[in-house]
């Protein structure tokens, strides 16, 4: 029939629209991040092909970045794998009290950006900060000094930043896992803590072994808290020595896009790693009936099980909000309240100040319009991928999920690299910037709306058609009224994820495009700790109110 | 090797799912929990292994208290030494079939080279040794099934409990496994608790069986006592198939239907109620047709009535006859047409009569 026939070539030019769309946004600054790591010069000016750049990365210098990178990521995927797993089994397996309150705390704090976590434990923490004050002038024990600033206080706060990431990813298979296995053991006679080494942990061992491989990727390629901590401390990882190279002379171009390849397959690696993991792990899910396992009875131990948890919180969001509170409202920084001069000079200049309020006005309409245009590509994909398959749909699905593989600072070096050459006027412009976080965070939208999409079933499309709705038809009155929470879910979150990107933007900003995560970035580079917390505060609270509109809209949106 | 309940209660919150139960099993004795779903079978069990708290009451497994809430005492499930068979069978998927059957033995530390052998009996006897190294993933549904079956033996228990266990095989896999629980359990000699919402299995495999309705005791008693003369409308309707016709006393003694036809019942021990009911078994029922001459009476329950549905399941064909308002269902190898008017012949021990308890409504 003539109309079906025309929806289909509608839907048809849709397709093929979105995937060039999907294929360019990934590829360009996939090639030119390769292109530029075989030239002699930087962008845009005439140079040579060469393979001196890879010669580079066997350097003295670039090595030890990289097992600084490995050796901190290894640390900190381990420790936050172990304590994540911790936090969740006491929440959802023991008779811990007070579950209620520390869930949405840790809730909260996975979204509490790395750039302000670890702004707030560089002045707990730096040589002159509140801590090292403490216990240096007021209790007079200088062996207690501790510096934030080195390979160590980087895992403390980046096991700080991932603990929550891996809460949220073991809390579901904790939860969802067949009390059944346990029973079975407890019945043959196994003691509850056989039971956990013994049933528990190996049953949840993919999940495990998944969650650590997400995390050490994560990890690896983190951009604010190595920069922030290491760049004083001297102690660099590929991220920050890539940053370093494109931002400080002598630049070198060329060796950075090497050390950007070299990254991303470290990355890319460790992503298809963790997706044969998650393969292997189908064959054996555990989850089953929804029964419930009696908790298992914290007795002597629950002490530790509530310093670890309260003291997990502590560390992790309420100690870093109030320093950064207290901070904010001081007219001159000093360690003891009793003596500080309080002002709200800072919060009124956030007011005042037009370039301040220009990045505020840049991150809305990047974060607002942004996160739009990424929830409508990414329910595109969704459609084409999981719906109605054309040909190249697999490709789709590939090329869409990439940027998963792609830390985030590597990103804007590739767009550097790429629309130094191309012919469309986007350096140095919102647009540019629009495009690398709908690039970086497209994943993000797949994950939750497919997830969503997944569950509906096919035949309630088909029961529409067959009633003489077209394909388009079917989709906008069955489908997208059916997805419709996701909508909003990845929406909130792609959001959220935009309004503190900080590392795929740092490369790609100009001084009429910054948005408040580099404007607090760059008044604490400028030593400006009162205006960077006020800015900080601000912005946390707008995220934290984001979250909440996350947490009502869509209760299956929550993980990033 | 004995299990004892006295007054056991189950509660969740304001919700009671077991009502006070006793009821005692002994050593050797197979004793089957029947019911249909959410009638507290499947929480008692829990209970006597300790998956569930019992709110009250008492537990005794070999005369060893094992839960009395009362007096705050409980013998936690893993030094309880009980075997459980679960419904889809808990065969861990990280372990192979000789681990999985050897962890009640490895978890009470006995030496390795024991546990090997044991580990090779248990699994000889279910039948699955040649299998010993393979991942549960590599087995059907009847070899977990077996793997459970020897994981649960294996660690000489006191008390066997199984939990549905053959719901998820298909009825040829069932029936053998039923007789091979039952040789099993024969051979360890052992208390055993079997729940099960299928009346076959719990008639053919059990010494007693306890009908339980609502979280309360309907009726325990042998397979046959059940079947034959179930104490009130519930056990009589949920064990076997049944037809039933409103009686009532007659003057000096028998009973009388409401189209006033006497009938001859086995009313022996029946219980007080305030109405009553004759059970009839459809197979136990002959069925004749023409509704026409009186016969010489010859000490049987004469019914007429006509055909008014007609089933054919094969070996017989369920026949529902109308009989003066009153359904009844009478299985039958002759063929009979829908409309065929026909005489029933019942011997009164196959008439039984029942109670109908107003206060539990029977559907």
């Amino acid at each position: 029939m003539p109309a079906h026939a025309g929806a289909g070539r509608v839907l048809t030019g849709v397709y093929w629209a979105t995937f060039a769309l999907v294929a360019a946004m990934v590829a360009i600054p996939v090639v030119a991040l390769v292109y530029g790591s075989f030239r002699t010069s930087a962008p845009g000016l005439p140079g040579e092909w060469t393979l001196r750049n890879y010669a580079g990365l066997a350097s003295g210098g670039v090595l030890s970045s990289m097992l600084t990178t490995l050796v901190i990521g290894l640390f900190t995927s381990v420790i936050s794998i172990v304590t994540g797993a911790a936090i969740a089994l006491i929440l959802h397996r023991t008779d811990f009290r007070y579950t209620r309150i520390v869930m949405p705390l840790i809730g909260l704090t996975f979204y509490f950006p790395s750039f302000i976590l670890a702004m707030a434990w560089i002045i707990v923490g730096a040589p002159g900060g509140i801590y090292n004050t403490v216990v240096d002038d007021m209790l007079g024990m200088p062996w207690l000094r501790a510096d934030i600033y080195t390979a160590i206080g980087i895992v403390f706060v980046m096991v700080l930043h991932q603990v929550p990431f891996v809460y949220l990813t073991m809390r579901g298979p904790i939860i969802g896992m067949d009390p059944i296995y346990e029973e079975a053991a407890s019945a043959a006679g196994a003691r509850p803590h056989h039971v956990l080494l013994r049933v528990t942990l190996p049953l949840l061992g993919y999940s495990l072994i998944s969650s650590f491989i997400l995390t050490f990727v994560m990890t690896i390629e983190q951009f604010a808290i190595p920069a922030l901590l290491g760049i004083p401390g001297q102690v660099t990882v590929l991220a920050t020595q890539l940053y370093l190279l494109v931002r400080f002379s002598p630049t070198d171009y060329g060796l950075a896009a090497a050390i950007g390849v070299a990254l991303s397959l470290i990355t890319g690696a460790a992503i298809w790693a963790q997706r044969r993991v998650t393969t292997a792990g189908r064959l054996t899910t555990v989850t089953g009936k929804a029964g419930r396992m009696r908790d298992l009875p914290l007795g002597r131990w629950r002490w530790a099980a509530n310093l670890l948890c309260f003291g997990f919180v502590f560390l992790g969001l309420v100690m870093p909000m109030v320093i950064l509170l207290y901070t904010s409202v001081l007219k001159w920084f000093t360690v003891n309240p009793l003596e500080g001069i309080y002002t709200l000079r800072n919060y009124a200049f956030i007011w005042e100040s037009g370039s301040t309020m220009g990045s505020f006005t840049n991150t809305l309409i990047v974060s607002g319009a942004g996160a739009a245009i990424g929830v409508g590509l990414g329910l595109l994909c969704c459609y084409f991928t999981l719906r109605l398959r054309p040909a190249g749909h697999r490709t789709l699905d590939f090329l869409a999920s990439l940027p998963f593989g792609v830390p985030g600072v590597v990103l804007g070096l590739g767009l550097l690299w790429a629309y130094a050459y191309l012919p469309v006027p986007l350096y140095g412009t919102l647009a540019l910037m629009v495009i690398a976080f709908v690039t970086r965070f497209l994943p993000y939208a797949t994950e939750t709306i497919g997830g969503q999409m997944v569950q509906i079933d096919r035949s309630l499309e088909e029961a529409a058609w067959v009633n003489g709705a077209t394909r388009l038809q079917g989709m906008s009155r069955i489908l997208l009224p059916l997805v419709s929470l996701s909508l909003q879910g990845a929406y909130f979150l792609l959001f959220m994820a935009f309004f503190r990107e900080i590392s795929s933007a740092i490369l790609i900003y100009s001084v009429n495009t910054s948005v408040i995560s580099i404007s607090i970035w760059s008044f604490f580079e400028q030593a400006n700790w009162g205006l960077a917390s006020a800015l900080a505060v601000v912005a946390t609270v707008i995220i934290f109110v984001a979250m909440a509109l996350i947490l009502r809209l869509a209760p299956t949106a929550r993980r990033g | 090797m004995s299990i004892q309940v006295e007054a056991l209660t189950k509660g969740y919150g304001p919700l009671t799912v077991v009502h006070g139960i006793s009821f005692e099993v002994a050593r050797g004795e197979f004793m089957s929990l029947l019911g249909p779903s959410g009638c507290g079978k499947s929480t008692t069990l829990r209970c006597i292994a300790d998956l569930e708290d019992a709110s009250s009451g008492v537990i005794r497994i070999d005369g060893q208290t094992v839960s009395a809430p009362a007096q705050n005492l409980v013998v936690p499930v893993h030094e309880r030494q009980v075997g459980m068979v679960f419904q889809s069978y808990a065969i861990w998927p990280h372990m192979t079939v000789a681990a999985n059957v050897g962890f009640p033995l490895a978890i009470r530390k006995v030496p390795a080279r024991d546990v090997a052998r044991q580990v090779d009996n248990a699994l000889e006897i279910v039948g699955m040794r040649h299998l010993r190294q393979r991942h549960p993933a590599q087995l059907s549904g009847g070899q977990q099934q077996r793997v459970a079956l020897a994981r649960a033996i294996v660690g000489r228990p006191r008390v066997l409990l199984f939990d549905e266990p053959l719901s998820n095989l298909d009825a040829k896999l069932r029936e053998s496994t039923r007789a091979e629980i039952k040789r099993l359990q024969r051979e360890l000699d052992v208390a055993t608790v079997y729940v099960t919402h299928d009346q076959e299995e719990a008639l053919s495999m059990s010494d007693r069986v306890l009908v339980m309705d609502g979280g309360r005791i309907a009726q325990a008693g042998t397979p046959k006592q059940l079947y034959r003369r179930p104490a009130n409308r519930f056990v009589a309707d949920f064990v076997g198939r049944a037809s039933f016709i409103d009686v009532t006393r007659r003057d000096g003694a028998g009973w009388t239907t409401a189209g006033g036809l006497a009938l001859r019942l086995d009313d022996t021990d029946a219980p007080t109620a305030p109405r009553y009911q004759a059970m009839l078994r459809p197979e136990t029922i002959a069925i004749s047709a023409g509704g026409g001459a009186e016969a010489p009476d010859d000490g049987l329950n004469v019914l007429r009535g006509q055909v008014v549905e007609s089933h054919y399941l094969g070996a017989y064909t369920e026949y529902m006859v109308d009989v003066a308002g009153a359904r009844i269902k009478v299985h039958a190898a002759a063929d009979f047409d829908v409309g065929a008017q026909v005489t029933l012949r019942v011997a009164p021990e196959f008439c039984r009569l029942v109670a109908i308890d107003d206060t539990a409504q029977a559907p």
